[in-house]
């Protein structure tokens, strides 16, 4: 269970209407209305990247009235299907989906089998990106396309398709590059 | 044999105030571990004679810096950089937290300095990458003054801003836009050895250009999609792209050992920089991470400029003393990494938790927030000083787990007095940013000094000679 106590608020006097909140929200929950940011809090994560990002330091963080809790419940689908997807992603259904979150990829795999179909349906459903926003999408990225689902290109710079893997290095470049443990790291994996 | 009892107080480093440390009244803690009493200074000198000595250590007046720095520059080619060039210095934050930050600043100065004087251009801007902490960047600018050093010409580069794609051997790497918005960029970075289980000093130098300088997607690609070895592919082949190259003119590095700066390395060639820094890491860090592998039960006090794993004491960071118990060095060893999810070591290796069973408790005196790092908290019983602290945690959204599993005492004396009780140990180390010495517990100062010489022999006749060999040097010439 993922549990968001906070959320983000646009202040309409500072906003300068520039935009940059817009494409680092995790979850697209930010919208400009009247050349002014708007943020809707039923998508706010709470992740803090709009704040960074602004140079006006025209948003802030406040606490919610009530906490918004996030949680799939991995067991309420098919199992089989789960490790399936894992699988083809390789990554351990046990690995961390989401550090910050403590959401491990089963949950992800689960919320895909439960229908998120996007980096952000997937935010939503488990809370993940709703810390550091950075392992999580890639982690997200590579179930989601483990399960056959292709990625929309990037919303301007919002989130780029770029998920290179250990398993889609060329040979030529693992025979060039052979002093970087590349074929050994990948005898881990498999053993792990 | 030194004399525990003749050691003289420890000399912290400064605390930088921040948003993302804890809001007490001065942004800096009530009271700092060295004053603790029965804490020492342990001079890493006395320990190991042989570790590199330092030219410059926080406080010490900057004139060998710049000294060095000009000396380095002497023997690089600036001849890409034409008077009517644009050129982006690039910058980490980790360099600003090391010693208090004024070192990598004067070597910066100085480059802007010279590149000037030799190449006649004016167009140089200053970028500053960052971790997770967005507004870093805007804390340093305004913290040493780099907005008049750059004539106001010095952005944040941050990692979910404005891209640029990076066509590789492996496919498209994403950039951070500002980094390249230049005709050419200066690599200026540091060679201290920070987090060896994620580079293993394979093109340490590179580093930057899948992490500091690039967009969150090819960080992840390099963390989360490869080995704790062959990640760091990601950064050799950014760098050696033809975008970069085309830009790249040289890199800069502030070396560092546990004695401090120990100077500074330049060239237009990357790779023999990263040898040079290897051979320096071998040297310099070696013996002290496994001096912190004979540390067998210890309370950790966290008192200084930045989050855990990277803070400093006795010259070296928290992440070493985290991961003692294995020679990261030994390029065979396989650490739990992001790349394995932090769930289990691979199979063969001797580790079995995240973090090394020898800490036995932490004490939370003053550090940032910024970095996921729950398993701190989990693993080893953890204590906050003061409900600053404690809010702090409570709010971070990158450890929401981590207020469940800390408990918060109401003064630091209090806090450690509790966890040396937790841990039965009278065994503390504290990582207060200081280098040229450990502070530290007399009893730990004392086991310390008495493990110290078999480490010496045991890294010299056994651990370095096949450090070295890995990497097909051999140890006879190398050193």
């Amino acid at each position: 269970m993922v549990q968001i106590n906070y959320r983000a608020e646009v202040i309409p006097e500072k906003c300068t209407g520039c935009v940059d909140c817009v494409f680092v929200c995790p979850t697209l929950a930010i919208k400009m209305e009247a050349r002014k940011a708007v943020i809707d809090e039923s998508k706010c994560v709470a992740c803090q990247n709009c704040i960074g990002i602004c140079g006006d330091d025209a948003i802030v963080k406040l606490e919610r009235a009530e906490p918004m809790e996030r949680h799939v419940d991995y067991q309420s689908v098919d199992q089989e299907r789960v490790l399936e997807i894992c699988k083809r992603a390789n990554i351990h259904p046990m690995q961390w989906l989401c550090l910050c979150t403590a959401t491990r990829a089963r949950e992800g795999a689960a919320a895909i089998l439960n229908g998120a179909t996007t980096p952000e349906d997937m935010a939503l459903a488990t809370g993940t990106r709703s810390g550091c926003t950075v392992y999580c999408a890639m982690m997200s990225m590579r179930l989601l396309k483990a399960a056959g689902v292709n990625l929309p290109p990037a919303f301007k710079w919002h989130l780029f398709d770029t998920t290179q893997t250990l398993w889609d290095v060329p040979q030529d470049v693992i025979d060039k590059y052979s002093d970087y443990f590349l074929v050994e790291d990948k005898d881990v994996f498999r053993k792990f | 044999m030194l004399d525990v009892t003749k050691l003289k107080k420890a000399r912290p480093s400064y605390i930088r105030k921040s948003m993302y440390g804890p809001a007490t009244e001065t942004g800096l803690p009530a009271m700092r571990a060295a004053d603790l009493p029965g804490m020492v200074a342990l001079p890493v000198q006395s320990l190991f004679p042989d570790i590199p000595k330092a030219i410059y250590i926080e406080g010490d007046n900057l004139a060998p810096i710049r000294k060095a720095t000009e000396a380095a520059l002497a023997g690089v080619d600036m001849s890409k950089i034409k008077p009517d060039s644009s050129v982006n210095i690039l910058t980490s934050q980790y360099g600003f937290m090391i010693m208090g930050g004024f070192a990598y600043r004067e070597m910066v100065r100085t480059i802007k300095e010279i590149v000037e004087q030799r190449t006649g251009c004016t167009n140089i801007r200053l970028r500053i990458a960052t971790g997770f902490r967005l507004k870093e960047p805007e804390e340093i600018i305004e913290h040493y003054g780099l907005a008049e050093m750059f004539d106001g010409k010095v952005s944040p580069a941050l990692y979910i801003d404005r891209a640029v794609a990076i066509e590789t051997p492996i496919g498209k790497l994403m950039g951070i836009r500002k980094i390249y918005d230049a005709d050419y960029i200066i690599h200026v970075h540091h060679g201290e050895l920070r987090e060896l289980d994620m580079h293993r000093m394979i093109s340490r130098t590179m580093k930057p250009f899948s992490m500091s300088y690039a967009r969150f997607e090819t960080r992840s690609v390099h963390h989360m999609n490869f080995g704790p070895r062959s990640s760091n592919l990601i950064p050799r082949l950014i760098f050696e792209s033809p975008f970069v190259q085309e830009k790249f003119t040289f890199g800069v590095f502030l070396a560092a050992s546990p004695q401090g700066v120990v100077g500074v390395e330049a060239g237009n060639d990357l790779m023999p920089i990263d040898r040079r820094l290897m051979l320096l890491a071998f040297k310099s860090y070696g013996k002290i991470r496994e001096l912190y592998n004979e540390i067998k039960d210890c309370v950790c006090v966290m008192d200084g400029t930045g989050e855990p794993r990277y803070m400093v004491g006795g010259g070296t960071t928290f992440g070493n003393l985290l991961e003692a118990e294995l020679d990261l060095f030994d390029l065979d060893t396989v650490p739990i990494s992001l790349g394995f999810g932090l769930y289990q070591p691979p199979p063969t290796q001797p580790k079995l938790k995240a973090v090394n069973p020898a800490i036995r408790a932490m004490v939370m005196n003053h550090f940032w927030i910024g970095v996921p790092q729950l398993e701190l908290a989990t693993a080893c019983p953890m204590v906050l000083v003061g409900e600053e602290m404690f809010k702090l945690v409570k709010e971070d959204c990158m450890n929401i787990e981590m207020s469940k599993h800390v408990v918060t005492a109401e003064s630091l004396p209090a806090a450690v007095h509790f966890a040396k009780k937790v841990a039965q140990t009278d065994k503390v180390i504290v990582f207060d940013g200081a280098y040229g010495a450990i502070t530290c517990s007399e009893a730990l100062a004392d086991h310390l000094i008495k493990r110290a010489p078999e480490v010496s022999r045991r890294v010299e006749e056994e651990m370095m000679p096949k450090w070295l060999r890995q990497r097909g040097l051999d140890p006879s010439e190398a050193l």
